[in-house]
């Protein structure tokens, strides 16, 4: 028998045992870094195993973007931009208004209401003075923001605000919009809150 | 033995991970799949098929069909894609210095200007011309509105892509579980000596066509590898009187000894059947596009 055979076992003639003795530690952290890169990747390319969802889309929300549009999902992609444009600075992109210079459109009894007739003439024309919404008075003046854009779009972002935020009220169409235009006439003055109180829903 | 619990406890947990991954994850997640629905429309999908094309699936079976073709198209990725369609009263020129100008200066079309000068650039007019084409939809919609309002006239569209999307008639998305869902047992296939069938019901609908293309591919398809299926079909002595109404009409070369004719059996019928049944050609939730016909 050489050295390099008797070299391994300081003791040749006990028995073998079995023993415990912890990983490395390196092993460890390697281990973990590779399970995070891994729980990265997963997250941003695997759906979460939702059966809709097959590759090349890699998430729900890259797989809506490639929906076809038409109809009334493009009506309310469309409302939504206009909103978000037009109205959200002061409403809020969330239709919950901001203090001192929009009431709140979500939960609104005036955006809610069963027919569009009311709701339509405030931004084709404005509204100026007192104001009770939700039972709070607002005392402000908001200029026709409506009046300049085509009827498609204030349509749209009308059915827009009647349906998002968990508001649940008929879609307008731009014939609709047409109609309260034309009897609003070419020089619209702002209603009061009375005015628009007086007209029919 | 004294680590015997663990060993055990060990391979359970291995044997049970494996159990959880490959048959109740795949079943609770495709194991109860129903018909879905067809984009913007109340139709559903898969159709059912009539039982000349189910008995069809069993002759493509024992044929050995999917030995050379699959029933499988990839894809590879998808595009939004904005087209002009009409320029109104606009001079090519003009549009092409109003589109730069737009996109150059609209924040949310800023990242995007140099796509759209590129696709702009050496246009002269023709129609219709692709202005973008890429994944970002908002861009499709701002840039649509903005020409709308100047009375330009756009059209958008979302497509799939890939080699197999680029091959024509083999179908306008990739093949997805709900395509398979009357399929017992799902041909797939795994080597394509031949083409797709995934579409093949909406590329050659004919079932003479299917039949003759059976009984001598290279009738149809000159250069066709394909082994002709003659045991699908009898060849029989004409009989007195006028020729049987389902006997082939082939050309010369291909045609049987005089007063013979060749006719389908049971079998080459119920494969013809579902073959022509095999199509690809909706949008579905999980595979959008936007159809040819439904466009504008």
């Amino acid at each position: 028998m050489s050295d390099e055979n008797k070299s391994c076992c300081s003791n040749e003639t006990g028995e073998p045992t079995v023993t415990r003795s912890s990983a490395p530690m390196w092993i460890i952290v390697v281990t973990l870094a590779l399970l995070f890169t891994g729980g990265l990747f997963f997250d941003s390319h695997s759906g979460w195993f939702d059966k809709n969802i097959y590759a090349p889309y890699q998430s729900r929300e890259q797989l809506e973007s490639f929906q076809p549009k038409s109809g009334a999902a493009a009506a309310m992609a469309r409302g939504k931009a206009v909103y978000e444009g037009v109205c959200g600075i002061c409403h809020g992109s969330d239709g919950a208004g901001k203090p001192g210079q929009a009431p709140a459109l979500a939960a609104s009894e005036w955006v809610t209401t069963k027919g569009f007739n009311r709701l339509a003439h405030i931004p084709l024309a404005g509204v100026a003075g007192p104001l009770q919404v939700g039972g709070k008075g607002w005392n402000l003046n908001m200029a026709a923001m409506g009046a300049a854009l085509p009827d498609e779009d204030v349509a749209a972002v009308l059915t827009y605000i009647r349906t998002a935020w968990g508001n649940k009220a008929e879609a307008v169409t731009a014939d609709d919009v047409k109609k309260v235009r034309a009897e609003i006439g070419k020089s619209p003055q702002p209603y009061s809150g009375a005015q628009l109180q007086a007209m029919p829903e | 033995m004294k680590n015997g619990f663990w060993v055990f406890l060990a391979a359970f947990v291995a044997l049970g991970a494996s159990w959880l991954g490959l048959v109740y994850g795949p079943l609770k997640q495709l194991g109860v799949a129903t018909e879905t629905k067809v984009l913007q429309s109340d139709a559903k999908w898969p159709q059912a098929r009539t039982g000349d094309a189910t008995l069809g699936l069993q002759v493509y079976r024992s044929a050995g069909c999917a030995a050379c073709h699959t029933e499988q198209i990839r894809q590879t990725g998808a595009a939004n894609v904005l087209t002009i369609t009409e320029t109104g009263s606009h001079q090519p020129a003009d549009l092409k210095g109003f589109i730069n100008s737009l996109s150059s200066s609209v924040p949310e079309l800023m990242n995007y200007s140099n796509a759209v000068a590129a696709n702009l650039a050496g246009w002269n007019g023709e129609l219709p011309k692709v202005l973008y084409r890429g994944a970002a939809d908002t861009v499709v919609a701002l840039l649509g509105d903005k020409l709308k309002a100047v009375g330009v006239k756009t059209e958008a569209r979302v497509v799939a892509t890939g080699a197999d999307i680029a091959r024509p008639g083999w179908g306008a998305r990739q093949s997805v579980a709900a395509d398979y869902l009357y399929d017992a047992p799902v041909q797939l296939g795994s080597l394509r000596a031949g083409p797709d069938l995934s579409n093949i019901g909406v590329r050659s609908p004919d079932l003479n066509w299917q039949l003759q293309h059976l009984y001598a591919p290279r009738s149809l398809v000159k250069n066709s590898t394909m082994p002709a299926f003659r045991f699908l079909f009898s060849v029989r002595k004409k009989a007195d009187g006028p020729d049987a109404a389902d006997a082939l009409v082939l050309p010369k070369e291909f045609a049987p000894a005089t007063g013979q004719e060749v006719v389908p059996t049971t079998e080459a019928r119920q494969l013809a059947a579902y073959l022509v049944s095999l199509k690809a050609g909706v949008p579905l939730y999980e595979a959008p596009f936007t159809p040819i016909t439904a466009a504008k």
